[in-house]
């Protein structure tokens, strides 16, 4: 049955594919990034209109920072930043357009010839959603949550010391004698 | 079957095949990037709506889509630390011009 959830859910899905497929079509690569926000944002809204408030907004604020962080870097890294040359930035297209079909199509004969057993039609109301998912955190899955901390944490490391610029032997053996 | 269920489901695949065409047929690192966020989306749209449609009294579903999403922020991060790197030595992140790693 046609409902207002389901509506936006299609509205909104069509919102996240379409910006998705313009990452990849687009020359600017600032464009690229900005659509690559509007495609995870219109996720965003779409956990809003599954009634998951807290994972919805949480999305959209991590997405609007660590894009704005992407458009930056591939300002920095891109040869053609702006898309005016019109470089083509592509190789093996058969290949990977055959590949991205395949795995849609065999997704989607997934999604509509398996039968998912009943479905809820209602969910907690926000407040019991947070609390429930705060003591699910703090409990039972408290070893991951905190194994994703660690992870976290040895990612900001590993990032830091691989991008750092690692002086010149000479420099070193200087420091060395001064101290 | 759950008209939304489906479609969220189909929302999935599609930005799943989109993020498998990018991650392939891109040459630069960041791009490449792009393309594995969209795969990491693909399966945070199939994780919410397999949480709010057939467990929602699970946690464990939201849960699971904290811990993609810090997934996804370490990608993030550790890429390009990386594409910082091999822009410092070679002053590209083209991969076309990676094949040395192979050796």
């Amino acid at each position: 049955m046609i409902t207002g959830q389901s509506i936006f859910i299609g509205f909104f899905g069509v919102a996240a594919v379409w910006f998705g497929i313009v990452v990849f079509r687009t020359f600017s690569m600032v464009r690229s990034a900005i659509a690559l926000l509007f495609s995870q944002t219109a996720l965003g809204a779409m956990f809003l209109t599954m009634q998951a408030e807290f994972l919805g907004v949480l999305q959209i604020m991590m997405m609007a920072t660590e894009m704005s962080i992407m458009a930056f870097f591939m300002v920095m890294f891109m040869m053609d930043p702006g898309g005016m040359g019109k470089m083509e930035m592509t190789h093996q297209k058969r290949l990977s357009l055959i590949v991205g079909l395949v795995s849609f199509v065999g997704a989607v004969a997934i999604a509509i010839f398996i039968d998912w057993g009943p479905v809820a039609t209602t969910v907690a109301d926000t407040a019991q959603q947070t609390k429930a998912l705060g003591l699910e955190l703090l409990g039972r899955s408290m070893l991951v949550f905190e194994m994703a901390g660690v992870t976290i944490l040895t990612a900001m490391i590993a990032a830091t010391s691989v991008a750092i610029q690692p002086l010149p032997l000479s420099a070193i053996k200087h420091k060395k004698d001064r101290v | 079957m759950s008209v939304e269920l489906v479609w969220a489901l189909i929302t999935g695949a599609a930005l799943f095949g989109v993020g498998i065409y990018g991650a392939l047929s891109q040459t630069n690192l960041v791009m490449i990037m792009m393309g594995v966020e969209l795969i990491l989306a693909g399966a945070l749209i199939n994780l919410v709506a397999f949480w709010r449609y057939l467990h929602p009294d699970a946690m464990s579903g939201q849960m699971f889509v904290l811990i993609v999403m810090t997934v996804m922020a370490l990608e993030m991060a550790v890429g390009f630390g990386v594409a910082i790197a091999r822009f410092r030595s070679k002053g590209s992140v083209e991969m076309e011009e990676a094949a040395e790693l192979k050796e």
